[in-house]
């Protein structure tokens, strides 16, 4: 399975350097504090540097005026306390084509984001959601903070198998059903579904105050339809509603259209909503989207 | 253009089953997607697209099918061309005795090669002949080739027989060249067509007829009488349809007993009485007239032998034993025959040595014999240490000869008596066989043979009842006189038929010179015996294990002896009205041209190409379906 390259010493090697910029810093709970490395206001004395104008002057150190007559502002380690959760789409439409292996791909990606996201000591966890209604499934690991910890990732791993319908916004329901403090939310999945189920989604995150990030995955052979020209009887493997559909190269191309609109339309609505938007289109270009596409959910070295 | 095997054609049915197979294949695989968003808008174009929507791997079965029909329905082009170039012939030779038929200019033989040679000179450089032979049996006269020097070479090797052509030999030679573009059949008689029918040639051969009309005389037969008691026979043949002097020369133990000369009827026979010859031993005919054919001319035969030679027969039966003794005694007045009961304990007196002992219906202890014939064998009794010479494994109650040694097939089976079914030793062979009535396992009626203590012969069936006496039953008395002949006939001397498979007990190598000086060295098998077939009359020498035998190869055929038919003279080759004449150098014309191996090769290229598609196929969409 493609997964387990998200345990792999190479892969991991090229995440090391890299971390999880937060738009919002949030103050640590009591008795739980944890220091970041960004710049921002905290107890805990980092640097030095030189006063520029505009600075607030409750952080000039007036000892260091008086001694050495020079103005020195003191800087301060961050406290923060993000929650991320990354949600994988474990839906029946992750495992095709078979071959893609989808939902391996996906997996491997959570697993980078979560393991970029420890660099910070923020608590990571990654979820799988999948079905609806009844059926719906929200299986999440428990939050871990220090990447010793990231390889207590790989045993669910192993247990995730893909099934059921797609639907985001029962995921995000039950995401924010648990009543946890707002953090970062990532949903890495191949938003196969209506718009309004992505829509709502990330609204309903987006109102709750979490951060919204969106991975849109696709596998090779389905980016590029790949399929042998001739009829063929189509069956959605979620809704296993049937259609009759000619493939010719002229086809082919109606079809990987098709695709980049809804990948467009997805990224436009990302845009204008505030949600950070990075799309991961064939596990081939893993390393591709790691340099290319990360950066766009704010990962920097 | 047009097709050698029409009904062949009957394979093309295979492309319209891969036609269903395809439509049937065509029909829409259903394959499991991600999601409908990607094809929502993109339902099949046209609905006729489903049935003729053809693709390349169809198109290339389809090809390949209808190769392969068109290859295996004969598919040719005429072409119009040059006769020869790489083109193959077949040269067949009549090496029957009539071929040696002498006219004004030769032999018909030395017609034949003529024609031959002229046949190879008038074929374009390049062209390959093939020469096939047959009078007993078909054979290559080695490899095909366009030398001319070694087509020469093996024509000059070539030599008639004394035997008859055999249709059968014809058919097999016809079939063995079947496959040359063209045949030229040298031969004195053009090849009856329900042969060449059978040969499955396409075109009739081109028939060369050779050999002249020539009077030809033949001894039919020669009977050399009893020396000293009845007169021998020769009988003469005028195959002519004029008078013809003959002069005839008999001599017997290296002296003349006659030498006359006659004139005989046209296409009349004639019986020559002589003798009697005044010894036993070889008697030989000779025509001295000079005729067509030489090797009917002479004709050897055995008298036999004057010396009084004592005979044993032994038999429960008075009956049998009168029988025996008295059919002895007309093969050889001279056997002094004890005929005896053996159930009798001085029947005979047991020290005497006898030439011959007839046992019948007993054992053949005590009895000292240089030849032993056992008829209707006894059984193995209970007790008896040492085992039989013959050991008999069966009986039935009454059985029928089908098949006796220099007649073939009866046409009639003839009835006998009770037989017992006897295991013949290697060493013996059958000269009569049948089986039990109305059955069909078959089984040795009577047999001879040779072993180092003395000849042995068997006559399974019962002779009680004057069986042997009953002129219905002639073949089975002929059958036992020919088996007693073979018992009592000399070691050293035997007079057989050419063609005939002749078998000598030597019991080592031995040396065998031929009528026309050639020698050869023979084998024995592991039962001491060497086999040739003498293929020329007149006398052989074998020579090994200490022995001298002198065979001696009577030749005779009617129908090859036969030379008065119309034919034309020699010199002249003819052909008959269907057979195109000899092609001439550069002659042009048109020939089929069979593309079955091309046609094969496109076949076999076009599944690769398919394979080669398939697997792309394959490796590019990972599709069970591809």
């Amino acid at each position: 399975m493609l997964a387990a390259r998200a345990f792999e010493p190479d892969f991991l090697r090229r995440l090391d350097g890299l971390m999880m910029q937060a738009r919002r810093i949030r103050a640590p709970r009591a008795g739980r504090r944890v220091l970041g490395r960004s710049q921002g206001a905290g107890i805990e004395l980092e640097d030095f540097r030189e006063y520029a104008p505009g600075d607030d002057l409750r952080f000039l150190d007036w000892n260091a005026l008086a001694r050495l007559d020079d103005l020195k502002i003191r800087t301060f380690r961050p406290e923060r306390q993000i929650e991320v959760t990354i949600m994988v789409d474990a839906s029946a439409s992750m495992g095709l084509p078979a071959d893609d292996d989808k939902l391996g791909f996906a997996l491997t990606l959570a697993a980078g984001l979560a393991y970029i996201g420890m660099s910070e000591n923020d608590p990571v966890r990654i979820a799988v959601f999948s079905g609806h209604g009844p059926a719906a499934r929200f299986a999440a690991t428990p939050f871990f903070r220090r990447r010793e910890s990231y390889a207590e990732f790989r045993p669910f791993f192993g247990a995730v198998r893909g099934g059921g319908e797609t639907r985001l916004s029962e995921a995000a329901g039950l995401l924010l059903g648990q009543r946890r403090a707002p953090g970062v939310a990532m949903i890495v999945s191949d938003f196969l579904v209506g718009p309004g189920d992505y829509e709502t989604a990330f609204n309903d995150l987006l109102a709750a105050g979490f951060e919204a990030k969106a991975v849109h995955v696709m596998g090779d052979r389905e980016s590029a339809v790949d399929y042998p020209p001739g009829n063929y009887r189509v069956r959605d493997c979620e809704t296993g509603v049937v259609r009759d559909v000619s493939f010719g190269p002229r086809e082919m191309e109606e079809c990987r259209r098709r695709i980049a609109a809804h990948a467009e339309a997805l990224a436009d609505f990302c845009k204008r909503r505030g949600v950070m938007y990075a799309r991961a289109f064939g596990a081939s270009k893993l390393d591709e989207v790691v340099v290319n596409e990360f950066p766009r959910l704010g990962v920097m070295a | 253009m047009g097709l050698l095997n029409p009904a062949n054609l009957l394979y093309a049915l295979s492309v319209a089953a891969l036609i269903a197979i395809y439509l049937r294949a065509r029909s829409r695989p259903t394959i499991e997607v991600s999601s409908l968003i990607i094809f929502e808008e993109a339902p099949a174009p046209v609905a006729n697209s489903r049935v003729l929507r053809l693709d390349l791997p169809f198109w290339l079965e389809a090809l390949a099918l209808g190769a392969l029909s068109l290859a295996l329905a004969g598919f040719y082009f005429r072409v119009y061309g040059a006769a020869g170039g790489h083109r193959t012939h077949a040269l067949v030779f009549d090496l029957g005795a009539a071929m040696n038929a002498r006219g004004d200019d030769g032999t018909a033989f030395d017609a034949a090669r003529a024609a031959a040679r002229r046949v190879i000179a008038n074929a374009p450089e390049g062209d390959s002949f093939a020469i096939v032979t047959y009078a007993l049996a078909a054979g290559a006269a080695g490899a095909p080739t366009a030398g001319r020097a070694e087509l020469n070479r093996v024509l000059d090797g070539l030599k008639p027989t004394d035997v008859a052509a055999n249709p059968a030999a014809l058919r097999a030679a016809l079939v063995d060249a079947r496959a040359a573009d063209t045949i030229d059949l040298f031969a004195n008689r053009p090849a009856p067509p329900v042969i060449v029918e059978d040969a499955g040639l396409t075109a009739p051969p081109r028939f060369h007829r050779v050999g002249a009309n020539a009077a030809n005389l033949a001894i039919v037969s020669l009977d050399p009488g009893v020396p000293r008691s009845s007169l021998g026979r020769a009988l003469i043949r005028n195959f002519s349809y004029h008078p013809q002097t003959c002069e005839l020369e008999i001599t017997a133990g290296g002296r003349t007993v006659f030498h006359s000369g006659f004139i005989i009827e046209p296409r009349a026979e004639l019986v020559v009485p002589f003798g009697p010859v005044h010894d036993g031993g070889l008697v030989e005919a000779q025509i001295l007239t000079r005729d067509g054919l030489a090797a009917d001319n002479v004709r050897y035969a055995l008298a036999p032998s004057i010396a009084q030679m004592r005979a044993l027969v032994l038999s429960p039966d008075p009956g049998v034993r009168d029988d025996l003794a008295r059919i002895l005694l007309a093969i050889n007045p001279n056997f002094l025959v004890t005929a005896a009961d053996p159930n009798l304990t001085n029947a005979f007196d047991r020290r005497q040595r006898f030439a011959l002992a007839m046992l019948h219906d007993c054992g053949d202890a005590g009895v000292a014999a240089d030849a032993r014939l056992y008829i209707f064998p006894e059984p193995l009794l209970i007790g008896t240490k040492q085992p039989p010479i013959l050991p008999v494994t069966g009986s039935v109650a009454a059985a029928e000869m089908r098949r006796r040694a220099g007649v073939g097939e009866l046409a009639t089976p003839v009835l006998l008596g009770p037989a017992r079914i006897v295991k013949l030793p290697g060493w013996m062979e059958a000269t009569s066989e049948g089986g039990g009535a109305g059955e069909r396992d078959e089984f040795a009626l009577t047999a001879a043979g040779r072993a180092r203590d003395g000849a042995v012969g068997m006559i399974a069936f019962d002779v009680r009842n004057h069986l042997l006496l009953d002129p219905d039953r002639l073949d089975a008395l002929l059958a036992a006189i020919g088996t007693i002949r073979r018992l009592i006939a000399p070691p050293d001397v035997m007079i057989e038929p050419t063609g005939a498979i002749v078998t000598a007990p030597v019991f080592a190598r031995a040396a065998l010179l031929a009528p026309d000086g050639g020698r050869r060295m023979l084998t024995p098998d592991r039962w001491g015996r060497v086999r040739f077939q003498p293929l020329l009359a007149g006398r052989y020498t074998l020579a090994g294990g200490g022995q001298t035998i002198s065979i001696y190869a009577n030749y005779y055929d009617a129908g090859e002896s036969d030379l008065s038919g119309a034919a034309p003279p020699a010199a002249v080759s003819s052909s008959p009205p269907r057979a195109a004449p000899a092609p001439a150098a550069g002659a042009r014309h048109y020939h089929a041209r069979t593309i079955g191996t091309l046609l094969a090769a496109a076949a076999l290229m076009l599944f690769l190409l398919e394979s080669i598609v398939l697997t792309r196929r394959a490796a590019r969409w990972s599709a069970r379906h591809v």
